[in-house]
Formats: C-alpha cells, sequence, structure tokens
C-alpha cells in the first residue's frame, strides 16, 4: 500500500501533513480504544478528515480500501448466518459430549476442539455465540463448574482461528495484502497451533481440570441428549456443508485456479442464497436474503474501510516507512530480532488493543522493510511473526478479542462472571506460553 | 369508554417475597393467568404469571441463555418437576415479566391492542401514585361487551 500516489506535499494548516496524519491516525486509536464512540463512527470520520484535509484525495482513498478483505469477510459472514440456522454447531457440541461418555474431562477438551477446529473456518464469535448456550447445559446437566470450559472455549476460538486464512481477521488482512494463500497459512502455521493447542490444556487440566466430576446418573442425562434433534433443516444442513466444503475447496485452489479469495466466499455466499432460497416465491426470497444480509457485521466492515483509508493516507506521508527505518534500526536490520520484536510486541499490544488496526497499521510497515530483508520472498517469517502475535495475544485479557466478551457476557448471566483481573492471571502467562512455543518454532523453522 | 369501564377491581396480587410456589398455589386456586405483584404500598412491580411458572421447569441454560432449539433434550414430567421443587423457595420478583401498563384514561381502543399484542392482562395503574387499581383480562373484555348486547 506504500505509495507515492496520496503525497500531499503542500503544508496543512502551517502543520506538515505527515504530523496532521499521524495526530489523525493516534487520534483514532485513542477513540476507539476508550469505546466511548462506535468504532465504525470513528475510522469513518476519522477517513473522511484524512480526504477533507487533503491527506490523500477520494480516487486514492478508495484504491486504500483492500475490497478482497472487504468481499472475504462479507461472504463468510453471509454462509455463517444461513449456516448457524441448521442446528450443526448444536450438533457437534452434543456429539462431541457423547463421544467421551459424558466424562467432564473428556468433554471440555472436545469442546475446545470443535471450538478450535470451527473457529479455524468460519468465525470466532458465531462459534462461540452457538457453542457456548449448549456447553451450559451440558455443564448444568452434569452440576460441574462451567468457568473451565468457558475459559478453555476462549483460548480455542483464537487459537483455532490463527490456523488458517480465514479463521481470523488479521491473517484475512495479512493475507490480502501480500498474497498468501489458504494454503501457505495451513502449511505454515497449523503445525504450532495443534502443538499450542495441547499445551494450553495443559495448565487448565492441572488449574481445572482434574477437580471436575460428575455423578453417574447425571453423565447419564448427557448421554441421552439426542444431537440428530439438534439439526433443525437436514436440507439446509446438506446445502451448507456442500457449499463450505466448495469454499475450502476454492481456497486450497485458489492459486492454480487464479482465483482471490474474495471471489470464493462471495461466489459461496451467492451459491448457498440461491440453494437455500430455491422453490421460495419472491417475497420469501427477498425476506431470508435480507435476514441473512443482516447478520453481516456492518459495523466491522464498515471499521475495516475507513481504517484501511487512514492507514493508507498516514502510509501515503512516508510515517510509517520512517517507522520501519526506526524499528529497523532498533533490531540492526537482522531479520531474527525483527521477527521476535514484531511477535511479542504484536501479542502483548493485541491483548490491550483491537489487534485490527494494530494488523492494519503492521502491513504497510513490514512491507516498507522488503529492501533490507531481499525482497517480498525474505519477509514471510515477519508474516508468521505478526499473524501468531496479532491473533494468539488476543487471549491475554477479556478485552482482547471479541469472541472473549461474547464469551464473558454468557458466563455473567449463567451466574459465573468471568472478572477481567482473574481472567487475565490465568490467561496473560499462558497466552505468553503460546508466544513463547511461536518464537521457538518460528527460530526452528525460518530463522 | 376507557380502561376504567372494564377493569377488575378485585385483585388477587402477590407480593414480591412471595414464593414461586404460593404463587402457583394462587394461579390454580383463582384460575388466573397472570397475577400482578405490587409492593407494600401497592405500587405494580411486574407481573408473575402461569408462563413464568412453566419456564422455570427448564434448564437454567435454557431460559438465560436463549438456546432456540432444545428439543434434543430428553426428559421426563418427573425432571421437569424436581427442577421446578428446586426452585420453589424463590421469590417471585426473581422471575418477572414486564407487561405495557395502561392509566385509568386510556382509551379502551389501545387497551384492545394490547391485549391482543401481548395475549396477556394488562395492568391498570394510577398515573400519579403508580399504584395498581385493576387488571383487565381478555375475560373482562368479553364479559363487558356480552352484558352491553343484553
Amino acid at each position: 500500500m506504500h505509495g507515492s500516489e496520496a503525497a500531499v506535499t503542500s503544508l496543512i494548516f502551517g502543520l506538515n501533513p505527515m504530523w496532521v496524519a499521524a495526530i489523525l491516525f493516534a487520534l483514532t486509536y485513542v477513540v476507539v480504544m476508550t469505546e466511548k464512540i462506535n468504532r465504525a463512527i470513528v475510522s469513518l470520520l476519522a477517513a473522511g478528515l484524512m480526504i477533507i484535509l487533503g491527506i490523500l484525495n477520494q480516487e486514492a482513498a478508495i484504491r486504500g480500501i483492500d475490497f478482497n478483505t472487504i468481499g472475504l469477510l462479507i461472504g463468510m459472514m453471509v454462509i455463517v448466518a444461513i449456516t448457524r440456522q441448521s442446528g450443526i454447531f448444536q450438533f457437534l457440541a452434543i456429539w462431541a459430549a457423547k463421544k467421551v461418555n459424558a466424562r467432564p474431562w473428556g468433554i471440555l477438551v472436545m469442546i475446545s476442539l470443535v471450538t478450535a477446529v470451527t473457529s479455524a473456518f468460519l468465525d470466532n464469535v458465531t462459534t462461540v455465540l452457538l457453542v457456548v448456550p449448549v456447553t451450559l447445559l451440558i455443564t448444568e446437566e452434569l452440576k460441574v463448574n462451567p468457568y473451565p470450559y468457558l475459559f478453555a472455549m476462549i483460548f480455542s476460538s483464537n487459537i483455532g482461528g490463527t490456523a488458517t486464512l480465514i479463521g481470523d481477521p488479521p491473517n484475512i488482512m495479512i493475507g490480502s495484502a501480500t498474497g498468501l494463500t489458504f494454503n501457505d497459512f495451513a502449511y505454515n502455521l497449523s503445525p504450532v497451533i495443534f502443538v499450542i493447542m495441547a499445551a494450553t490444556l495443559i495448565p487448565i487440566y492441572f488449574i481445572w481440570g482434574r477437580q471436575l466430576k460428575a455423578a453417574p446418573e447425571d453423565r447419564q442425562r448427557v448421554m441421552q441428549f439426542n444431537e440428530y434433534e439438534a439439526i433443525t433443516d437436514p436440507r439446509l444442513l446438506k446445502q451448507c456443508l456442500l457449499v463450505i466444503g466448495l469454499v475450502v475447496a476454492g481456497f486450497v485452489g485458489a492459486r492454480f485456479l487464479g482465483l482471490e479469495a474474495a471471489t470464493v466466499a462471495m461466489t459461496g455466499a451467492a451459491l448457498l442464497l440461491l440453494l437455500a432460497n430455491w422453490g421460495r416465491d419472491a417475497e420469501h426470497q427477498s425476506k431470508h436474503v435480507l435476514d441473512a444480509f443482516n447478520e453481516v457485521e456492518w459495523i466491522t466492515i464498515f471499521f475495516f474501510v475507513g481504517l484501511f483509508i487512514v492507514v493508507h493516507g498516514v502510509d501515503g506521508t512516508g510515517l510509517l516507512k520512517l517507522l520501519a527505518d526506526k524499528m529497523l534500526a532498533l533490531t540492526g536490520g537482522d531479520l531474527t530480532a525483527t521477527a521476535m520484536v514484531i511477535l511479542w510486541s504484536s501479542a502483548i499490544l493485541s491483548a490491550i488493543i483491537d489487534n485490527i488496526p494494530f494488523v492494519a497499521t503492521m502491513i504497510p510497515l513490514i512491507k516498507a522493510m522488503a529492501p533490507t530483508f531481499g525482497g517480498p520472498e525474505g519477509l514471510m517469517p515477519l508474516w508468521w511473526s505478526l499473524s501468531l502475535g496479532a491473533c494468539l495475544g488476543g487471549n491475554g485479557t477479556l478485552i482482547g478479542a471479541s469472541a472473549n466478551l461474547v464469551v464473558a457476557g454468557f458466563a455473567e448471566r449463567a451466574g459465573q462472571p468471568i472478572r477481567f483481573i482473574q481472567y487475565t492471571l490465568m490467561a496473560f502467562p499462558i497466552m505468553l506460553m503460546s508466544i513463547a512455543i511461536s518464537m521457538f518454532y518460528l527460530q526452528w523453522r525460518y530463522l | 369508554m376507557t380502561a376504567r369501564t372494564l377493569m377488575n377491581e378485585n385483585l388477587v396480587a402477590l407480593k414480591p417475597t412471595d414464593s414461586v410456589i404460593t404463587a402457583a398455589e394462587l394461579i390454580l386456586q383463582h384460575h388466573l393467568r397472570h397475577l400482578p405483584v405490587v409492593d407494600e404500598k401497592g405500587r405494580y412491580l411486574g407481573t408473575f404469571g402461569i408462563y413464568s411458572m412453566l419456564q422455570l421447569t427448564l434448564p437454567s441454560a435454557v431460559l438465560k441463555q436463549g438456546l432456540e432449539n432444545i428439543a434434543f433434550v430428553k426428559e421426563t414430567s418427573h425432571d421437569l418437576a424436581q427442577r421446578l421443587n428446586k426452585r420453589h423457595d424463590e421469590p417471585v420478583r426473581n422471575w418477572l415479566t414486564q407487561d405495557p401498563i395502561v392509566y385509568p384514561d386510556t382509551p379502551v381502543m389501545k387497551v384492545l391492542q394490547l391485549i391482543l399484542k401481548g395475549h396477556t392482562s394488562v395492568p391498570v395503574v394510577n398515573r400519579e401514585t403508580e399504584r395498581l387499581e385493576g387488571i383487565i383480562s381478555s375475560w373482562n373484555v368479553l364479559e363487558t361487551l356480552m352484558r352491553e348486547r343484553a
């Protein structure tokens, strides 16, 4: 995204455009962090000001929007909106619990795996939104404390999301900006994700898992759940599984087919809308299509749009190049040191601030380092460092990722609130452990 | 015609501290679906009804977490009764529903709309004191209409 197209040479109100952009950019971050104003409003307003103040013009602003990211997000959101109606998430949770004969620790492991795998392919928030209520029903029947289950689900949704291109917004953005494919992400990230998932369950076992016990008659009640009754619409389920299968195949074959991720996701969404509405009259079609579109998280989408413009504006002024040079000066232009700084700083910052604006900023910043590391190929370890840091860092605090807050909302209603400090005391060290594992992995494989 | 003409002033009301089981007995004894709950000054706090009662037989995860489809849960009437039994001491104030209220001078058309929309009884509350003055159920409306006809 770095380029001279948006550069403005004249002074704005007597100020250097780089500083005006920097102030606007910093203000966007601060206001988003305070959560006093909706983040979509903040980013769109900042984007508007970038144009009005002449830091970039409208054409440049539109070129700055990564429509591949936007299309991929919207396409997957539509697919998820339709799929969730089929009851598949509840089916998987009950099926998983019964596979381990409703043993409390076994259920925790299985539910974590279901959450991780589902989050790898679908949106993390939807996954927890649909799996948590069933899990709470199961823990209620077993008369066991739901807290460790909720804790494990937060971690597994963020860990699972890190494994693929479509699992988490930072990966979608990185993939889109660099041309890295679904296969690149799976090949480079999934091995370490398996290790991290297993390693995360160890402290959970020692803190809570070994004390989880349920009476045989309570386990019997869970064993009597009929998972097939959870499927509300078998026809729709078949259609969803077919389309998700095709979409994943499309991602896997994207490079071979010469397709971008957004094309695959949007075409998949359109196909699923067609299948799900087949045979309905025009009025019902309109209603169902509108319902699916209403499920798209427009706040996130518009937040992205505004943010892309703001970051493009800042990038055009040369500020990010300047920051990249400063960072390289700090690490002495050493690839290992740079990767480690990116990994650890993105992990710690993502635990505290929203990882979406952070990654949006880091992408042009890392791209600006290409000449130092021998071109785009040499940047690979840095992209994996950014992805692992930004996605896994979200586990560190309760506000680190959207899925965490959704789970906390459920916990509150279940009368088992997840307190910020209490969560952080347990979660932050476990998150640091996952980053340490990532560090060894990156050094072993790339550095 | 206003709400005052239709309302039933012979009230059977609950206190917020009354137990769920007391409410159940009153519901069965008077064949009333909805019982208003009032504080010590007679101010309307909410409604506890037969549907609140039936809800208490469900697992908390269904009640509080919005689990939409629970067809997969296999339970007997004994399981349901046991769950209700566990909650029988709970005060009704934990399970109140907030129905829209009307005032004695509210036009009858508005009252009818509310009854039809919510399928519930409508509490009539004094505008100044917030005290409950009466209840209008679909029965009260029908009774009034049949009297008019005669």
